[in-house]
């Protein structure tokens, strides 16, 4: 067996390619069917905004590949040209390390995000539905599935944050732990504070604050996050309530200033205070970052630590991808790998159609045997057969590769070991 | 026996230790696992080692140098079980682990026979007066562990210079929650090792407070947990101050444990 992938993603082809060969979910079953109708047998199909990827397992993965750039042109309506010039053809160890980094987010044009993880699943979880799987496909996705976990747990890659509202999220946790108590106050009702709420909230903060020079703003971004608007004079009864304070005006001067801090940390009984200033010029004095229990952040830190970050995810994407090398050097094995479940259930059967047929023979030839002779032998015959195969399904089972396979094949008379198995899938 | 218990317990600490900086270094769920499991048995063990010693020598064996470091790396050992289940601190075995080997490590090399104990120690106030003090070092050891611990993580926020290891560290406020927490239990054992020493005091030497260096250290440790509690409630020495006094506190802990009889002499001499 082989594995092919055929494929484009955001390294090789525009946004407006990407768009034609873009397959959505309804549409996935119509086109699996399409292509089991031409003949492809296990095919598994990963489409996001990002890629388009063919995964088929075949014995003929020339003529398949031809089949299935023929049925692309005639279903998904796209040009042959396009073909020719943004996919990309892997076959074997080729395909299954692309698929292993496609899993483990790799391949993902921010590297280490862990979304890519799911829509894999999901892709062979449709494939699944549609009975386009079969012993391969299982065993590779599988495998694909685990060293993205593998990925996940003994690297770095996806670990840290990048954006700048989820670095500021980030730094929240490592002071408060759990937000789920606390409270924020958001200084200014801009875009950015809207997005740095909304990740706040989806990290369950307990309430949310928002002031505003204009206070109608204030009020329409409260309702939208849900949260409480309050005119701009509360800033400093405020200060004494929240644990989080998001600035974010377009104010000349300081809005804060480090007095302000100081009167409102006396107040407080120094409970913590994370202030995240991400307001270009800075709305609170920086100087703040001087008291005791409170942390000042501005955007040109924000952006550095997830600077950083960037960096350390590159680093931790090599170490990534020597745990997918050791696992594209196991594929000989996997591929080697047959299934023998169709040659088992042969030999078992097999094993008794003879003693039936042998039985028969003999109970014709004896006359009036009682019904305990009867059982006796039947009996007998039995764990006859049952000693002598045993030994024969085991070797199978521990060591089935393809020349163990070939041998039992032979013994037990087992020809036409592809064509039952794909009947009997076909049927199922 | 109770010798080779003691010895058979460090292997396991040891051992643990080993998982707990293996936890440290890759992250990995399992190490911590195996990592507590075997410090578990290695209390088990070394609880066992002190009960032989109790019945083979015929008096609780806090009564010198090397029996007090066990049962004082006993109480840090369960009081981290107690405060890994509550707060799910997992990363703090890596820091503790090690400092019970240690301590055990330097134990073993002091002498470990039992030996006549001087008569004025055989008095039930010996349990009482040992446990409850060394309970509460117990307890402020770890508060010192954490405070170690909130001043890093302070620090590195502050500077705003995340080393890699940080993500694994708890985060202020739980550092800060899990020190309160000691100061809560840890003090009020310190206090009634302290009181039931005094009482302990009047029968064996007639005089509840003679300003014996030891006693003068004990209040001065009293003291300065007292402090941090006062002005906790009071001005809101929150977080990194009190960090800081719970480390102060506990030097102080470890004049009046070890230094005074090192340096000052004293009627407490025996230990």
């Amino acid at each position: 067996m082989h594995i092919l992938v055929l494929g484009l993603n955001h390294k090789t082809s525009p946004l407006n390619i990407r768009e034609k060969f873009y397959i959505p979910e309804e549409k996935m079953d119509f086109l699996i069917s399409q292509l089991k109708k031409e003949g492809l047998k296990e095919i598994v199909i990963l489409s996001t905004c990002n890629r388009t990827e063919f995964y088929v397992f075949s014995e003929n993965p020339g003529r398949d590949l031809e089949v299935l750039k023929d049925s692309l042109v005639g279903l998904l309506k796209v040009e042959e040209g396009w073909i020719k010039e943004y996919m990309y053809v892997l076959l074997d160890e080729d395909g299954f390390r692309h698929l292993l980094m496609v899993a483990s987010g790799l391949d993902s044009m921010v590297v280490g995000e862990p979304q890519i993880l799911g829509q894999v699943k999901e892709a062979y979880r449709i494939a699944t539905f549609n009975n386009s799987t079969g012993f391969l496909s299982n065993k590779i996705f599988h495998k694909a599935f685990q060293v993205a976990k593998r990925v996940r747990t003994e690297t770095k890659v996806g670990y840290n944050p990048l954006s700048i509202s989820s670095m500021a999220v980030e730094m929240a946790k490592r002071i408060f732990g759990n937000l789920s108590q606390k409270k924020v106050m958001a200084v200014g009702a801009g875009e950015m504070a809207k997005i740095a709420l909304k990740n706040l909230k989806k990290e369950g903060i307990e309430k949310v604050y928002v002031v505003n020079r204009t206070f109608a703003n204030a009020k329409k971004l409260a309702e939208e996050i849900v949260g409480e608007a309050r005119p701009f004079s509360d800033i400093e009864r405020l200060l004494l309530e929240v644990d989080l304070v998001l600035t974010s005006t377009g104010a000349e001067d300081f809005v804060i200033k480090k007095d302000d801090v100081v009167k409102a940390m006396r107040q407080r009984k120094f409970k913590p205070l994370f202030i995240i200033d991400i307001a270009v010029p800075r709305d609170v004095e920086p100087s703040a970052n001087d008291i005791e229990n409170v942390y000042l952040y501005n955007i040109d830190d924000l952006k550095e630590l997830s600077h950083k970050h960037l960096i350390d995810r590159l680093k931790e994407a090599e170490k990534a991808k020597e745990i997918v090398e050791t696992e594209v050097k196991k594929l000989p094995a996997l591929l080697r790998q047959i299934d023998t479940k169709p040659l088992i259930m042969h030999m078992i059967d097999h094993a008794e159609r003879i003693r039936k047929a042998e039985l028969k023979k003999m109970l014709s030839k004896m006359k009036n045997i009682d019904d305990s002779t009867y059982r006796s032998l039947d009996q007998l015959t039995r764990s006859l057969v049952n000693k002598i195969i045993h030994p024969h399904i085991e070797l199978v089972k521990k060591e089935g590769t393809y020349e163990v396979v070939e041998i039992m094949k032979k013994l037990f008379q087992f020809e036409d070991f592809n064509e039952r198995e794909n009947k009997s899938r076909d049927e199922g | 026996m109770n010798v080779q218990f003691f010895y058979i317990s460090l292997s396991i600490y040891i051992f643990s230790t080993l998982f707990y900086l293996l936890y440290f270094a890759f992250n990995r769920y399992l190490f911590e696992r195996i990592g507590f499991i075997s410090l578990f048995s290695a209390l088990v063990t070394h609880f066992i080692s002190l009960l032989l010693r109790y019945f083979e020598g015929g008096y609780t064996p806090i009564t010198n140098i090397y029996e007090s470091l066990s049962f004082f790396a006993l109480c840090i050992g369960a009081f981290f079980i107690f405060v890994r289940h509550t707060y799910g601190v997992h990363i703090l075995g890596s820091f503790i682990v090690p400092a019970i080997s240690f301590i055990l490590a330097i134990s073993a090399f002091l002498d470990h026979d039992i030996r006549p104990i001087p008569p004025y120690l055989k008095s039930y106030y010996l349990p009482i007066h040992a446990a409850f003090s060394f309970i509460g070092n117990g307890i402020f050891f770890t508060s010192f562990i954490v405070s170690l611990l909130y001043l890093i993580v302070e620090n590195y926020i502050k500077k705003k210079k995340i080393p890699f290891f940080a993500m694994r560290l708890p985060s202020l406020e739980l550092l800060d929650r899990i020190n309160v927490r000691c100061i809560s239990i840890g003090f009020p054992f310190l206090t009634l090792g302290i009181i039931s020493g005094s009482v302990w005091a009047s029968l064996a030497w007639g005089s509840y407070w003679s300003w014996d260096p030891k006693e003068v250290w004990s209040l001065i440790t009293w003291l300065i947990y007292a402090i941090v509690i006062h002005r906790r409630l009071i001005v809101g020495w929150k977080g990194r101050k009190t960090a800081f006094m719970m480390i102060i506190g506990f030097f102080s802990i470890l004049i009046t444990f070890i230094g005074v009889n090192y340096f000052m002499g004293g009627k407490h001499s025996y230990l």
